[in-house]
């Protein structure tokens, strides 16, 4: 167990290391990582555009840059945010809570309507239903998120449920193939044979079987609601995490830009481990 | 059922007809501007309009179709090869080979890939044809769009790996990649072909957001995505139905797909 | 979230005189004639982003200059309608030795914690200021010359600054000096202005409060600002501002842009004004620069002034102004929109529309059709790109449009959208583009806040900056007239100088400017003695005058 714990620990921390590391050096040869809007300013003088110029060429060495990051994250100092001008903990500790929300409520829902539609086709087999349900995650997963997220504005709707209506698409289209393959089983064919009840079947018999690819959906699902969330927090401007990553992405800012990948690294690895670990324990439990 | 099915197989070959014979339908063509009619409602000249710099609506959705339902696929198959390929190399191998390999996934799902697009767009001549390099946008998309997929593949392999049918297959002498082509494939292909048909509309949209920032279908080029972009400001200002029609007609491509999988799957 | 809070002793004695002033306003409002309106209310509008700091004197971008421009006291003001500089805090001023001296005689105020307003608050702003390591563009726009800049204290009230050489357009630069204190414990978050800063959250808002020690009382002996608060949310997004607007959750909109602007007059013409022409331009311009990694053919079509005058000769301006930007926008001359009413050469005509008279151009550069490609003497296809950034809807569709009105002649155009950063680095840095689509925002209306766009040595003279020697004649006359203008106090000679300058950019079109916008406002009806301005900022530039209904 302690060892295993260890090993997951480990694992989660060369990611988050490897994923910012990567991060840094994809921003760094990006197009634009040296620019600064004040370069255009045509009433600053040639050398304050050589020194705005020399002020980000500070940065440019990554493998310098990022030693002395890492030595600073553990010493607790995310450094200070380029384009905001404040300490990227103190925006972190912010905005974090307001899109931990966010996510919980769209997960809630992204899970709760993609299940529901996708038991409710295989538990009825009713044309309508089938065409109802396909129809609404047709239509969510082929609107723009900036499209929904504007209507969602418009009615004054929250805009945690527009994610939540983006990402259901993807749960139902897996949880209906997963179901559709776990009704044609044999063991579940014979109990319907038997003359099993609709929800007997669904409990007792198919829920085990896609139970742990479900699970490891889930982790997925975190990933998908981050890169959701993105473009709504910006439309709908939730002063989140995602609204933090596109300012991070438009002004190059290097120290925002690290910190937020090893957010989105933790939250994303966190969840790919608690469901794995999940899975295999519903998977031994069932056995 | 059957009727549904019907009426998928007649909406897509609708579209298929209409998006090849656009040059014949609308023969003014994506990109000519008729000033004198800018954001032009419908009429007998322009059935769906014209936009803001007043090309014909009609044509660009036909025009946009054809890049879009052509190229969308092309990466949805790309990344769900990749997907397979990673995901299935990792469910059937497991232990240090699928550790690695799913180490990998997770850097991949955790790293802004936005600078790489923007570093191959640099790197693309500027005088580059719209039509080049919205085919380079797509197959970008489908190499960086495999990683979610792959995770749910590596499990399903790996639980089929386990399973009875596998374990008879094995024991009567089935590895490697017949064990693979034989009994692997034939049950992932639920799984793989969902992962298909979600990615189409998703890369449509995810061509769209790039434009945003300089990534997606260069002018005068039109795409699903760059007519769906549009209707940003139609959502608060200006309410014209017309504009939605590139939305609709997605929507119904898309479920019209949806229909046909779900034949395929039943069979499978 | 973070609050401002003032001392206890401050705190204390402001409630004393809050209290003295309830009485005597309530007496007021019971006998007087209610010529300014309502008093009170909070005044709600939109940042389109966060502001990058809130020291007035590192202010860097558009949302942190607003919050400047809100809390903080200047000297003097110039008058956004009149466009004449006007008595702040210093109720004089008189320049000496042709520029390079000036001095002010002060008046007494106190700033938002009560510390006493006095000359040596200007010495060390001007110290603060002038700090080498500090750039920003009000610091830098009085380093006329080497060597020090120095502010002597006379007495409290009377102050005098003296320069390294003259400056240029002295007077007016006061505009953008925010006084801050040397004194007061709370330094630079002290403020003089009509508000101050009490709360701001990070990606959400930031909360003004009335400054209850602001100097300015109004005809009736009134103190302002009418308003007790403003409240500026952090809004990305226009669409939503527009709706917020419409809703009635803001009051005001800074910048509207003409689709929004003719959807709201539609609804409610009182809603939206047209402020008339800005002072920003919206140009294009070819690569000179004779290191771009460009091919050398290309590089001669751009440095041909013929070539660049039959571009500009064939591209519609009145079709850009009428589609793009709905009527809300004119042909531009050159680089001084009419708005700038001083400087603003007169004698100048937008360039006509003519294709024929552009192939003609051509054609003396040994141009010529083949099959409706237009190729050069050397048999190559006449093909280019157009750079501009991706997001704006507007310079997209000017793109597209120019694209469609060269095609006319045979010339074919991509048109390559990208992010800003990779412009800023394409066309300082690298020069590796063929022709740049942007705009240009004009803040300062004298010709010297352009010495870096036209001296042939400077970062931003874009079509071929840094140059050691001009590379043309046009180029070192151009150089000559900015070094002249801006070294004379001759307000009259100033002007023949700079519509020399508009006259051979006209000529040599290395710019091409295409069309100045309208400045589009959006006012709510309960919002009072708003007279919105072309120039920035167009709607709040009177903000203590401002009140609710």
């Amino acid at each position: 167990m302690l060892r295993s714990f260890s090993l997951g620990l480990l694992r989660l921390l060369a990611i988050m290391l490897l994923a910012s590391l990567l991060g840094a050096t994809l921003m760094r040869i990006a197009p634009g990582f040296t620019s600064d809007e004040q370069q255009l300013n045509s009433s600053l003088s040639s050398q304050s555009i050589q020194a705005i110029r020399q002020a980000r060429l500070a940065d440019a060495d990554i493998l310098h840059y990022y030693r002395g990051y890492v030595v600073s994250l553990f010493q607790g100092d995310l450094g200070v945010s380029q384009s905001l001008n404040q300490p990227v903990r103190d925006l972190l500790r912010e905005r974090l809570p307001v899109t931990l929300r966010s996510m919980a409520i769209a997960l809630l829902l992204a899970w709760f309507l993609g299940l529901a539609l996708a038991i409710t086709t295989q538990m009825f087999h009713s044309g309508f239903v089938t065409f109802a349900s396909e129809g609404l995650s047709g239509t969510f997963i082929s609107t723009p998120a900036a499209v929904l997220a504007l209507l969602f504005v418009l009615l004054r709707l929250p805009a945690e449920l527009a994610a939540g209506l983006l990402i259901f698409p993807k749960i139902y289209r897996y949880g209906h193939n997963l179901l559709q393959q776990s009704y044609a089983l044999p063991h579940v064919l014979t109990a319907r044979a038997k003359g099993a009840g609709r929800w007997r079947v669904l409990v007792w018999h198919v829920a085990p079987t896609t139970l742990p690819q479900l699970l490891a959906l889930v982790g997925v699902s975190i990933s998908i609601a981050i890169g959701v969330l993105l473009p709504v927090e910006v439309i709908c401007d939730v002063p989140g995490v995602g609204q933090l990553a596109w300012q991070a992405a438009e002004a190059r800012d290097l120290p925002l830009l690290v910190n937020l990948t090893l957010v989105v690294a933790f939250a994303t690895v966190c969840a790919t481990m608690l469901s794995d670990a999940a899975r295999r324990r519903f998977t031994r439990a069932a056995a | 059922m059957k009727a549904l099915r019907i009426a998928a197989v007649t909406v897509l070959v609708l579209a298929a007809l209409t998006a090849l014979g656009a040059h014949y339908i609308a023969p003014a063509g994506y990109e000519h501007q008729f000033r004198e009619t800018p954001a032009a409602a419908p009429s007998s000249h322009h059935l769906l309009g014209t936009d803001d710099l007043g090309r014909d609506r009609l044509a660009r959705l036909l025009y946009g179709m054809r890049v879009s339902l052509l190229l969308a696929p092309f990466a949805a198959g790309l990344a769900t090869l990749l997907a397979a390929l990673i995901g299935g190399i990792a469910g059937y191998w497991g232990g240090w080979v699928e550790r690695c390999l799913m180490l990998l996934v997770d850097v991949f799902l955790c790293v802004p890939w936005l600078f790489l697009l923007l570093t191959v767009r640099a790197v693309l001549p500027l005088n580059i044809s719209p039509e080049a390099s919205v085919v380079v946008t797509f197959a970008l998309l489908g190499f960086l769009g495999w990683a979610a997929s792959a995770r749910v593949i590596c499990a399903g392999t790996r639980d089929m790996m386990k399973s009875e049918f596998v374990w008879m297959a094995r024991a009567t002498g089935f590895s490697g990649l017949k064990l693979i082509r034989l009994h692997l494939l034939p049950n992932l292909r639920g799984t793989l072909l969902a992962q298909f048909w979600i990615s189409i509309p998703v890369f449509i949209i995810t061509e769209a957001n790039l434009g945003m920032l300089g990534l997606g279908v260069a002018e005068p080029l039109p795409s699903l995505g760059s007519l769906l972009g549009e209707l940003q400001h139609v959502v608060t200002l200006r309410p014209e139905p017309w504009q939605f029609v590139p939305l609709i007609v997605l929507i119904v491509v898309v479920s019209s797909f949806q229909t046909l999988l779900n034949k395929q799957e039943v069979r499978a | 979230m973070k609050r401002f809070p003032h001392s206890n002793l401050t705190q204390n004695r402001s409630r004393l005189l809050r209290g003295t002033q309830f009485l005597l306003m309530l007496a007021l409002l019971v006998f007087s004639s209610a010529v300014w309106g309502q008093s009170g209310g909070e005044l709600r509008f939109c940042l389109s982003a966060e502001p990058k700091t809130l020291n007035p004197l590192l202010v860097q971008d558009n949302q942190s200059e607003t919050v400047a421009y809100l809390t903080s006291g200047v000297l003097l003001r110039v008058n956004r309608i009149t466009q004449k500089a006007q008595p702040e805090l210093a109720t004089e001023w008189k320049v000496l030795d042709g520029g390079k001296r000036i001095r002010f005689k002060l008046r007494s105020a106190r700033f938002s914690d009560g510390t006493p307003f006095t000359s040596a608050d200007v010495a060390y702003t001007m110290e603060k200021l002038m700090d080498p390591t500090l750039h920003t563009a009000v610091g830098d726009a009085f380093r006329s010359g080497d060597g020090r800049v120095s502010a002597h204290v006379v007495s409290p009230t009377v102050v005098e600054i003296t320069f390294a050489a003259p400056v240029a357009n002295l007077v007016n630069l006061f505009d953008t000096v925010p006084i801050v204190s040397s004194a007061s414990p709370m330094k630079e978050m002290a403020a003089l202005g009509p508000f101050y800063i009490a709360e701001h959250k990070s990606g959400s808002h930031i909360l003004l409060k009335r400054n209850p020690y602001y100097w300015k009382k109004d005809s009736s002996g009134r103190q302002l600002p009418y308003l007790d608060s403003i409240r500026l949310d952090i809004e990305q997004n226009r669409e939503i501002e527009a709706l917020r607007f419409k809703r009635g959750e803001i009051h005001l909109i800074n910048i509207v842009s003409p689709a929004i602007y003719d959807k709201f007059s539609t609804q409610d013409r009182s809603l939206v004004q047209d402020a008339g022409p800005s002072a920003d331009t919206e140009q294009l311009w070819f690569n000179q620069v004779a290191s771009a990694p460009i091919p050398a053919y290309k590089l001669a079509w751009f440095t041909s002034t013929n070539f660049r005058r039959a571009i500009s000769e064939a591209i519609n301006r009145d079709d850009l102004a009428r589609i793009v930007f709905r009527g809300h926008a004119r042909p531009a001359i050159g680089v001084i929109s009419p708005a700038n009413k001083f400087w603003f050469n007169e004698k100048l005509k937008p360039h006509p529309y003519d294709t024929s008279s552009a192939l003609r151009r051509l054609q003396q550069d040994g141009f010529h059709l083949d099959n409706g490609v237009l190729r050069d003497k050397g048999g190559n296809a006449v093909e280019f790109s157009i750079i501009t950034n991706a997001g704006n809807i507007a310079r997209e569709s000017m793109a597209t449009m120019i694209q469609e009105d060269l095609k006319k002649i045979g010339i074919k155009v991509n048109v390559a959208t990208l992010d800003f950063p990779t412009i800023i680095e394409r066309i300082t840095q690298k020069f590796n583009y063929e022709a740049c689509l942007l705009g240009g925002v004009n803040g300062d209306l004298d010709p010297s806040s352009q010495m870096n766009i036209w001296l042939s040595s400077a970062e931003n003279h874009q079509w071929n900056p840094s140059q050691k020697l001009p590379a043309t004649s046009w180029e070192a006359e151009i150089d000559t007239l900015m070094r002249a203008q801006a070294s004379s106090g001759d307000e009259h000679k100033r002007k023949q100088d700079w519509d020399r300058v508009q006259e051979i950019a006209w000529e040599q079109e290395p710019f091409i400017y295409l069309v100045n916008k309208d400045a589009l406002v959006a006012v709510s009806a309960s919002v009072k003695n708003a007279q919105p301005s072309a120039l920035r900022p167009q709607t709040f530039w009177n903000v203590e005058e401002l009140a609710l209904k």
